[in-house]
């Protein structure tokens, strides 16, 4: 690996101060220290999908008041799950001296060549730079969204993040409960062809939380792409699942509705989608979060509770969402139907058919 | 490959003949090699030529149910001959199969030479078709339609993911779908199904739906022919979209294009079957 010379072993020191996380807690408020302390009624939720605008903080600290400006939005819209995007810890690269400028010869590359295969000098990969700085950004975000939950009272999704686990990477969603504690992580199971690219590890499994906010799941992005998340979280009892995403292509309506809009018809469960937008290393994400539902539970029949409007600006949608009418919807729904035996006979065997390539863990080396 | 989606719209069912006739016209004029028939076809095509039957839905398709094994003979055979006779493949919407005491709803489908190449009963129920008595299917089976390797969709089996994934992975180019929608279009609904199937499968789907009263319910399906986003010109995933109210929707298939996708975003080969066992 090509950081491993003196400098870049003094600078991981400094990365490491620099996202201490007793900094993190003197900038915010203590637990319970923002008066309106979450109830959490019965069967009800209101939460907050956000869309972030991809910003690069030189300062760590940046990062953190900008989450913590962002959750103090969702709280006074009485919100009590707020979901953040897929990768909310791209903003830190920016700690990394002369990254702006890999991220500009990278777009003025070839498309293809962008993101992962963006070399730096000295052939340096994101993964490489993962490695390097990933070790000190997760005690900081740690920090960063347990003591905003606890601050808030708040259930708080706080995005994924590309983060070493020993010698893999992996793109994991991580959930904070109202008292600060850290109530589960999600590995992304489903990879994108870039995250193969990449090296990124997949999940084995689909998580699900038991929360006063409900039974709580967060695949992530491409997970969407597939029914088979859905449908084994909501037969395993899911009843909100959460789906962060930094869509890495121009928005266009119908390529953006084939993710979790679909998953909820097939699988009733109300969906939240939180963005990350904007511009990096040459990608241009887009997306509008949301909040989505069975078209049945939407006055409009649309499946849509909120939306952001925009595409590619900061945003936030709100919504209450009705357990008890879900539970409803699904012992009498009009269409729905099970077929165990012909399930039995095509699954799992079916899956066979999947390339054998794509069967192997991403698992990747550092050496 | 042409194929084409008709709702029936248009078409007289008041006697076998004009029906005959009638489709036969629109067949000819679509000039598809693969046509699709919506489902209930058999059952409009029952009261229209006996008589309108009982205004109440349910309690006429419980009264079609006896009738049905006697009707079948001619109900399929009209539309064998009349796809040997074009020399076309043609999905005749669906009927009611009786087989050892049991009911199904089941579509036909038809080769060039007249011969049945698909019977495909449907798999998944709604509420109502499970109250009525009818069956589940417990197979899905691909077969040849020209070039490529199809199955079929019948009713409510848009809506469960499972049967495009069972096709997809047995290989499925093509799935078509007898549908009828009851009450008026709703694009949002029908995006939910077939749409959304192709999306995560990457096949084609051409989506028959029915279109007009029938004992005294109103079907309003919009007929389409779908694809993957990336192989139609606006990345809408619909290669055509008809009015509810046009008989038919007709397109051209560029499996080259879909076959390019399939290598660029080879989807199904990311799919990860070790979790869905955890």
């Amino acid at each position: 690996m090509a950081l491993d010379g003196w400098k870049e072993r003094l600078f991981r020191r400094y990365l490491f101060w620099a996202c201490r996380p007793a900094r993190v807690r003197r900038i915010l408020p203590r637990p319970g220290a923002v008066p309106a302390a979450r109830h959490f009624p019965k069967n009800r939720v209101r939460a907050a999908a956000l869309q972030l605008e991809l910003k690069l903080f030189r300062h760590p600290m940046d990062y953190v008041e900008e989450m913590h400006r962002r959750v103090k939005e969702a709280a006074a819209e009485g919100a009590q799950l707020v979901a953040f995007p897929e990768m909310n810890n791209l903003q830190l690269l920016g700690m990394l001296p002369g990254i702006e400028q890999a991220g500009a010869a990278a777009a003025a590359a070839e498309p293809a060549a962008a993101g992962g295969e963006a070399r730096g000098g000295g052939g340096i990969t994101l993964a490489d730079v993962i490695f390097y700085a990933g070790p000190a950004m997760e005690p900081l975000l740690k920090a960063t969204f347990s003591t905003l939950a606890a601050a808030y009272g708040l259930y708080i999704m706080a995005g994924s993040f590309l983060l070493p686990d020993g010698e893999k990477m992996v793109n994991r969603a991580m959930l904070f409960g109202p008292g600060g504690e850290l109530i589960g992580t999600q590995d992304k199971v489903h990879w994108t062809l870039l995250e193969k690219e990449w090296g990124v590890s997949r999940g084995r499994r689909f998580n699900i939380f038991d929360t006063a906010a409900g039974r709580l799941a967060m695949p992530v992005c491409m997970d969407a792409t597939y029914f088979e998340t859905f449908r084994l979280l909501e037969r395993r009892g899911a009843e909100v699942v959460i789906i962060p995403i930094a869509n890495p292509e121009p928005y266009n309506y119908w390529l953006a509705l084939r993710g979790i809009w679909p998953r909820v018809q097939e699988s009733p469960v109300y969906g939240i989608k939180s963005a990350l937008v904007g511009r990096l290393l040459g990608f241009e994400l887009t997306g509008r979060a949301g909040i989505f539902a069975p078209l049945e539970l939407t006055s409009d029949g649309s499946g849509v509770l909120a939306e952001v409007e925009s595409f590619d600006a900061e945003g936030m949608a709100v919504a209450d969402l009705d357990l008890e009418a879900l539970r409803e919807l699904r012992a009498n729904h009009p269409w729905r139907d099970s077929n165990e035996t012909l399930y039995r006979r095509y699954f799992p065997g079916i899956y066979k058919a999947v390339g054998a390539a794509a069967r192997g863990s991403g698992s990747r080396s550092r050496a | 490959m042409r194929v084409a989606a008709l709702s029936l719209a248009g078409i007289d069912t008041g006697s076998l003949a004009r029906y005959r006739q009638d489709l036969s016209a629109l067949l000819k004029q679509a000039q598809a090699a693969l046509a699709v028939l919506p489902a209930h076809t058999a059952l409009k095509l029952y009261y229209g030529s006996t008589g309108p039957g009982d205004s109440d839905f349910a309690r006429a398709f419980l009264k079609f149910m006896e009738k049905a094994q006697a009707w079948n003979d001619t109900y399929l055979n009209l539309h064998a001959d009349l796809a040997k006779s074009l020399q076309i493949t043609l999905a005749a919407g669906t009927t009611v199969e009786e087989c050892g005491g049991l009911f199904y709803q089941t579509a036909y489908c038809f080769g060039p030479e007249g011969d049945l190449c698909a019977a495909q009963r449907q798999t998944h129920l709604s509420r109502e078709e499970r109250l009525l008595g009818l069956s589940r299917g417990e197979d899905l089976a691909l077969f040849d339609c020209g070039p490529l390797k199809a199955g079929i969709a019948a009713g409510t089996d848009a809506y469960h993911p499972e049967v495009g994934r069972i096709f997809a992975l047995q290989g499925a180019d093509l799935v078509i779908h007898a549908g009828a929608l009851p009450g008026a279009a709703n694009c949002r609904r029908q995006a939910a199904g077939m749409w959304a199937q192709v999306q995560q499968n990457h096949f084609w789907a051409v989506e028959a739906q029915l279109y007009g009263n029938l004992c005294g319910r109103f079907f309003g399906g919009e007929c389409c022919i779908i694809g993957p986003c990336e192989v139609t010109g606006d990345l809408s995933g619909f290669l055509c979209r008809a009015v509810p109210s046009a008989p038919a929707a007709t397109a051209e298939l560029d499996e080259s294009a879909r076959q390019r996708l399939r290598q660029i975003y080879p989807l199904l080969d990311l799919l990860h079957p070790e979790a869905y066992e955890a």
